[in-house]
């Protein structure tokens, strides 16, 4: 018996206007479980993503986070009762996010930014908020720019913040939007080496990316996207390895043909 | 009923005054604003530093302590003019200025890149600056000279204080007669108002009559 | 007129037009204090997703910026006498140059919102930051940093206006002028005293506003 899933999407769907980008997803995420979305761009999968913590308001389907209805006052077609802020904010609470812009606030310093979702909360004195921020950055091993602006930091140790801004609130979920897409080759390792050591202690996670072999490597369970419809879902090893549908088979060439070469050793 | 009909010719008459004071100072005050401008560049060692002073003195204080200084100070050394003529003398002094502010930046936006372009290709330099660099120039120009004939005709209403027959001047004396207020004042605000959008328009017309928008680089 | 006849009566003038000038500041202050936040308030208005509010703010704009300041506070000060209720004149030009100044700011700060990039915003709103928390602590920092100069460009041009509350009955340094120039007879000496005053204090302000554009873009 299953228990109840940390994260769940049941036919959930958005549109712009006209223009319809989620088609009926359908998505359990259970604790601990690691989770990627790929597909091309405009599949839909950061809409999915944004509508797990209603940074996007979803117009069909239900969006679950520990049994409680995200954004909405009941489930069903009929009601769309936009739920209270303050009810939203409780129910995403144990949900974090991580940007693909970063989305640091360039006006605080490091800990400033890592500990102001904390101090803002009112939930802890400001002294415990600190010390957790301090830790989150020990977490990501930025503790010596605590007292640094996020101008004067590297893009990936920009990210590294975020992530740590991410983990201070103790989320029992994060969500990353792209995390490495916007950091230049060199600056991609040291993120995804944080992000693995993460995963590695346990936390769940629903990730958009573009970096297959790490997406194959660290993922529990595989997305595959394309025009707002989940084409194919399983475990790594079925889409990255043994996928019988072409649309994936043609998107994933250009990776299994330089994974293939750097095997052979042509790197 | 009886009250307002009364008043719409007094304000038209008002108006009359308003615009007659503030277009004869804007208009002065953007002949000497550009001659001031053209004199600063002839003649940057002599001029420069007197420009700088009268910008300083002239944007650095209420154009209403000037009007005074005009009207009540210069009779004292034997100049004395009537409320119109001071209103209209302060005003134009006050808003050359700025306009001349304005004809230094216009002057400043153009780059000298497009000229050394249009001697490469072998036109002339005159008619080069007329259809290149000037209409580019007035384009910039214009929203700012709108702008300040608008503050100019603001600026008319502290006339009210030494009795010209403005508009102020004008709701005031009706308020204080009649004893009515809220007929009176609604009037002052929509004429103002009506007057500034006017303005506004009118510039827009003018520039793109002058110098319509082209998307050079 | 000789000259140190010309210095002993100048200094008599300086007590007064010295109390003049403090009234202008403090006024100024006020306005500019009152501005600030009301500018933010109307702001909001402008973007706010109700076709009501934002019409509202766009009007009150547009009144604000196309009618004289002394238009404004006469309003102020007589209408509400007239209808049964008398304000002091400091009340009145307190409020009125405040209305005004907030017209303007709402305009300056506007630009500022603008220039703060969505994400910063949507981060705020994924960690749970209340609409409020997000507007003071992450967006007004940023904004006030970017449109200093122009607020202080805004503050000189308030102490300029505020000159016209001499007429509703404010001792204000223009007052105080107005008052030392009948009482003297030497509207010339007086008037140009006051005149100093106000150089005074907008040179120094745009001192500091240029000493403040100047750190900022060193520090970009």
């Amino acid at each position: 018996m299953s228990s109840l899933p940390i994260l769940e999407l049941r036919a959930v769907g958005k549109s712009y206007g006209a223009n319809r980008v989620l088609k009926g997803i359908d998505l359990t995420v259970q604790r601990g479980e690691i989770v990627s979305l790929i597909g091309p761009s405009g599949s839909g999968k950061t809409t999915a993503l944004r509508c797990m913590n209603f940074l996007e308001a979803y117009d069909e389907g239900e969006v679950w986070i520990k049994g409680q209805l995200l954004g909405y006052r009941s489930a069903g077609r009929a009601e769309r009762d936009l739920d209270s802020e303050k009810s939203i904010a409780d129910v995403r609470r144990p949900v974090s996010m991580v940007f693909q812009q970063f989305n640091l606030w360039p006006h605080m310093t490091v800990l400033g930014n890592v500990a102001a979702p904390l101090v803002l909360s009112k939930k802890a004195d400001k002294g415990d908020a600190y010390k957790q921020a301090l830790a989150a950055l020990k977490r990501v091993g930025l503790v010596e720019k605590a007292h640094a602006y996020p101008a004067s930091l590297s893009g990936g140790q920009q990210q590294r913040v975020g992530i740590a801004r991410a983990l201070a609130i103790e989320p029992e979920v994060m969500l990353l939007d792209e995390p490495t897409s916007a950091l230049d080759p060199e600056l991609v390792e040291e993120v995804l080496s944080v992000i693995r050591s993460l995963a590695q202690d346990g936390m769940t996670m629903v990730m958009v990316t573009h970096e297959m072999s790490f997406a194959a490597k660290i993922s529990d369970h595989v997305v595959f996207m394309e025009a707002g419809k989940i084409v194919e879902a399983g475990p790594p090893e079925q889409l990255f390895g043994n996928t019988r549908t072409p649309r994936l088979q043609q998107f994933l060439k250009p990776w299994f043909d330089r994974s293939l070469t750097s095997v052979a050793g042509v790197e | 009923m009886n009250s307002f009909l009364f008043l719409i010719p007094r304000f038209a008459d008002a108006i009359l005054v308003t615009l007659e004071v503030s277009v004869v100072a804007a208009f002065i005050g953007a002949l000497g604003g550009f001659v001031l401008n053209a004199l600063r560049l002839r003649f940057p060692r002599l001029l420069g530093a007197l420009y700088r002073i009268y910008i300083w003195l002239v944007r650095g204080t209420p154009y209403l302590s000037q009007l005074v200084i005009v009207y009540f100070g210069l009779p004292v050394i034997g100049v004395t003019m009537t409320a119109v003529q001071a209103t209209i003398v302060s005003l134009a002094i006050y808003s050359a200025a700025y306009f001349a502010e304005i004809f230094r930046a216009g002057w400043a936006s153009i780059p000298s890149g497009h000229m050394e372009a249009a001697r490469a290709f072998g036109i002339d330099r005159w008619s080069a600056f007329r259809s290149i660099e000037l209409p580019q120039a007035i384009a910039f120009v214009m929203p700012l000279l709108a702008n300040q004939t608008i503050l100019v005709i603001k600026e008319s209403a502290v006339a009210s204080i030494i009795t010209v027959p403005e508009l102020t001047m004008t709701a005031s004396d009706i308020v204080s007669s009649t004893y009515t207020y809220i007929g009176p004042y609604a009037m002052l605000i929509i004429c103002y108002w009506l007057l500034t959008q006017c303005v506004a328009v009118a510039f827009k017309w003018a520039s793109v009559l002058i110098a319509p928008s082209r998307k050079t680089s | 007129m000789n000259p140190p006849d010309l210095l002993a009566r100048c200094a008599s003038y300086l007590p007064q037009l010295l109390d003049g000038a403090i009234t202008t500041l403090w006024l100024s202050a006020i306005a500019v204090a009152c501005g600030f936040f009301a500018g933010i308030f109307i702001y909001m208005m402008s973007v706010s997703e109700s076709r009501t509010l934002s019409t509202a703010a766009r009007v009150y704009v547009s009144v604000f910026r196309g009618t004289p300041v002394l238009a404004q506070l006469l309003v102020f000060y007589y209408l509400p006498s007239g209808l049964g209720w008398a304000i002091p004149g400091v009340v009145a030009a307190a409020i009125g140059l405040s209305m005004n100044t907030a017209a303007y700011q709402s305009q300056i700060l506007g630009t500022g919102f603008t220039a703060i990039p969505r994400g910063q915003i949507e981060a705020a709103k994924t960690f749970n930051l209340t609409r409020h928390q997000t507007l003071w602590h992450i967006e007004i920092p940023q904004v006030v940093a970017l449109t200093l100069p122009a607020l202080v460009s805004e503050m000189i041009d308030i102490v300029k206006a505020s000159a016209v509350v001499s007429v509703i009955a404010v001792t204000d340094l223009m007052r105080v002028g107005q008052q030392l120039s009948s009482f003297s007879y030497r509207p010339l000496e007086v008037y140009t005293l006051a005149a100093c005053f106000y150089l005074a204090i907008t040179s120094m302000l745009s001192l500091a506003g240029r000493g403040i554009e100047r750190r900022m873009a060193r520090r970009a």
